[in-house]
């Protein structure tokens, strides 16, 4: 028997309504309140304990609560965490998240939780936590605790998790393909898909995208640099411009890593076939015979002997843009950014091909 | 205009003193074949294999994938490849069901090469392990581009196409044992009945991205990346006007295979096909959506279907053919693959558009794939790490045989022309 904890409010932990809303975390050996409904669903999975937390407490003391519930959980073993369901409710729903994410992350253990897709958690745990899909109002109690233990169970069991759809679980933001026919589903040729969906979509029917657009992230244009030749210039770019040699093996596709070379002693330009590109994605004829046409060296030296540029950092920066993920290219912009304003950067030259 | 594809169904393969089709069994003179692939005296080595579903057999670098099959009407086979110009889509050709041509590297792979498993867990990540295939393993003195990630690979390619010929010329005087009749008159003279039908276009987008020539789609052996989007009828698609290039991520190819036997093509009733192309330039991507768009609305499209070959940059030319065509009020379906990373958390497309609301997905191509050791490979195992094939990267092949890759580097296995039994769904 795997075992587990369990995380309630103070309402579902019996101890009050409202009016007990600011009750301290406690734990409790065994199943209390709704806690017992889990137990008498699940078969592989045992609640041995349960934090009680009141509303008010974890909200306001955010903090301080989530400590208090981590230490409290240093001298339990248990394999997994579920909290919930947490139906509309949004203090609680968010405290669930809170909680089921910081479990996950100090213990390594799976944790899942179920919320009404109203409730505000759900926005902001979705992409870390499995949130089962629940009722509105604690009248769904059962039917929610049915689904979370029948998942829970999959997932302390260590058992392969279906697409979020047919578990009920909401999507994590996460996407792999599939086989239809490992799903059970009725195996559908792509054409005979598109056919299908266009039929739908011209006759004014229901039809389901396999693709739903993403919400865009728009990145608002930073304010213009007053004087190039009061900040210090950075050149960085995606076009794959590296030392002959490749030194950090960086990949000419599906790049993961970036590199930062020396320019400080080039005092005209970048020369090739010194400096070359690797990017596997545009005809690298021009960029060989002259990097400067991808990375402008050649222009910002000039530009700073004109006295048009004032300093301009010792090294540049770069990736392969090609193929690369839309994760890895945020990840590594943000690691070249956190060094770019350590290094006090003012301004940054950013060349794409 | 109407073509007849006569079938003849291969339910076996083997060398021979004579180069024949008899009772299912294709037979192929080895010495005659490779003499066929060797009239380009830049083809320096080269071997015939057979392989069937089920073999124990790995293999890559593979480059391109063909159709067997004869223009028998008079007319040539894949026009203005290696043959000279001449008109496609009426009168007949005769073509081998149930198997392929796979044209492989001896060596040198690149970027746009991939890999096939005949067998295993990953047999049916792609439509040629699923069949039988003629197998070509050569390489060449094209010195030129043998240390260079992109390769045109025009040397194999071709041999590939002759040869597919030359086998295919053994269907000449035999009777098929299924016609399939592929006719669609012109859109001004259609029965009522067929008129009062929702009108339909299919888009198609093939890979024509790089600027230097040699490496993108040809159409009647013009380089896809020199036109402007263009009317074609569907049988123009499946008599070989199109040839699959050399350029991109290989799950994402569209191989000449595929363009002759568009499952997307042949499922829908048609105005026809609007051949466009993908761009670099914005300019250019632009260009080409508005005049695709503006086609599609003076044909009296009532609806689209938009097929991408390719990820990434070209997700832009996709998405603004869609949008362009949802501005023209032609409900539109786009086909394309995605690219989330191994986590599955990135976002699936570069472009992103809340029109483009009717999108069929036909695989991940960052998915990671774990492939156990292979009794056989055909080509060079090396090549997947060692020469910049995407989905392959340096250390991803171990002593053993066995290796891990991304979907990138799968032969065709997202299969964009429509074959693809993959979507992606959310986890």
């Amino acid at each position: 028997m795997l075992k587990s904890v369990h995380y309630i409010n103070q309402f579902f932990g019996q101890v009050g309504g409202e009016e007990m809303a600011d009750f301290e975390p406690v734990l409790y050996e065994g199943a209390l309140g709704c806690t017992g409904i889990f137990n008498s669903l699940a078969g592989n999975v045992e609640v041995i304990s349960t934090i009680v937390c009141g509303d008010n407490f974890f909200a306001s003391r955010k903090e301080e609560a989530l400590e208090r519930i981590l230490s409290m959980l240093e001298n339990v073993s248990f394999d997994f965490f579920v909290a919930g369901p947490a139906f509309n409710a949004g203090r609680y729903g968010i405290a669930c998240g809170e909680v089921c994410r910081a479990v996950q992350e100090r213990f390594a253990v799976p944790a899942v939780t179920s919320m009404n897709e109203e409730n505000p958690g759900v926005q902001l745990f979705s992409k870390d936590v499995y949130i089962m899909r629940g009722g509105k109002r604690a009248t769904f109690m059962k039917q929610d605790m049915e689904k979370l233990v029948s998942f829970s169970e999959k997932i302390a069991l260590k058992q392969p998790v279906l697409p979020a759809v047919m578990e009920g679980y909401f999507p994590r933001g996460v996407r792999h393909e599939v086989f239809l026919e490992d799903l059970g589903m009725k195996p559908v040729m792509a054409s005979d898909r598109a056919f299908e969906m266009l039929l739908a979509k011209l006759r004014g029917g229901v039809y389901q995208t396999e693709l739903p657009m993403p919400a865009l992230d728009r990145v608002p244009i930073a304010p213009a640099v007053k004087s190039l030749r009061d900040v210090r210039l950075a050149l960085v770019t995606s076009g794959g411009i590296v030392p002959r040699n490749n030194p950090d093996r960086i990949q000419s596709c599906s790049a993961t890593k970036w590199g930062k070379y020396d320019i400080s002693s080039l005092a005209s330009g970048l020369p090739a076939p010194e400096y070359k590109t690797i990017h596997a994605g545009y005809d690298p004829g021009e960029a060989d015979r002259n990097p400067n046409v991808v990375v402008p060296l050649d222009a910002v030296r000039r530009y700073q002997s004109e006295d048009r540029l004032g300093e301009v950092d010792e090294f540049f920066y770069t990736t392969v843009g090609t193929g690369t993920t839309q994760g890895e290219a945020a990840r590594m912009g943000r690691e070249i950014a956190a060094l770019l304003h350590e290094r006090n950067i003012g301004a940054v030259l950013l060349t794409a091909t | 205009m109407r073509l007849e594809v006569g079938k003849f169904f291969v339910k076996d393969m083997a060398f021979g003193e004579k180069t024949e089709f008899r009772n299912g069994i294709l037979t192929i003179c080895r010495e005659k074949a490779i003499d066929i692939v060797k009239e380009d005296s830049h083809v320096t080595e080269a071997d015939l294999h057979i392989v069937r579903p089920g073999d124990e057999v790995r293999m890559v670098p593979v480059k391109e994938a063909i159709e067997m099959r004869y223009k028998v009407s008079g007319g040539v086979t894949y026009p203005g490849m290696t043959n000279p110009i001449a008109p496609a889509g009426s009168g007949r050709v005769h073509a081998l069901k149930g198997c392929s041509l796979i044209v492989v590297g001896k060596h040198w792979g690149c970027f746009q090469d991939g890999l096939i498993d005949m067998s295993g867990r990953y047999q049916r990540y792609t439509i040629y392990g699923l069949m039988k295939n003629l197998v070509l393993v050569a390489d060449t003195d094209e010195e030129f581009e043998r240390r260079e990630q992109q390769k045109k690979n025009g040397a194999l390619r071709r041999a590939g196409h002759r040869l597919a010929e030359y086998i295919g010329k053994c269907l000449c005087d035999l009777e098929p044992e299924d016609i399939e009749t592929w006719e669609l008159e012109p859109i001004n003279r259609r029965d009522p009945a067929v008129q009062a039908l929702p009108s339909v276009v299919y888009v198609l987008l093939p890979q024509t991205q790089m600027e230097a020539m040699g490496y993108n789609t040809l159409v009647y052996g013009w380089d896809g990346n020199h036109m402007l989007p263009t009317l074609l009828h569907p049988n123009e698609l499946l008599d070989g006007a199109l040839v699959s290039g050399s350029f991109m991520p290989v799950s994402s190819k569209i191989s000449s295979y595929e363009h002759c036997n568009n499952p997307t093509v042949k499922t829908i009733n048609f105005l026809g096909v609007i051949l466009s192309n993908l761009n670099v330039a914005m300019e250019q991507k632009q260009r080409s959506a508005f005049m695709a768009a503006q086609m599609a609305k003076n044909l009296g499209a009532d609806g689209a279907i938009v097929a991408e070959e390719g990820y990434g940059n070209p997700d832009v030319d996709y998405i603004q053919t869609i949008v362009e065509l949802e501005k023209a009020r032609i409900k539109t379906v786009g086909i394309s693959n995605e690219c989330t990373g191994r986590d599955g958390r990135s976002q699936p497309l570069v472009a992103l558009d809340s029109v483009a609301d009717a999108l069929v997905s036909t695989g991940n191509v960052s998915q990671y794939y774990e492939l156990p050791p292979m009794k056989a490979v055909i080509g060079d195992l090396e090549s997947l790490s060692r020469d910049g094939i995407s989905g392959g990267w340096e250390g991803c092949v171990r002593s053993d045989g066995s290796l891990v890759m991304e979907n990138n580097g799968m032969f065709c296995s997202d299969h964009v022309s429509g074959f693809s039994m993959k979507t992606c769904m959310e986890y």
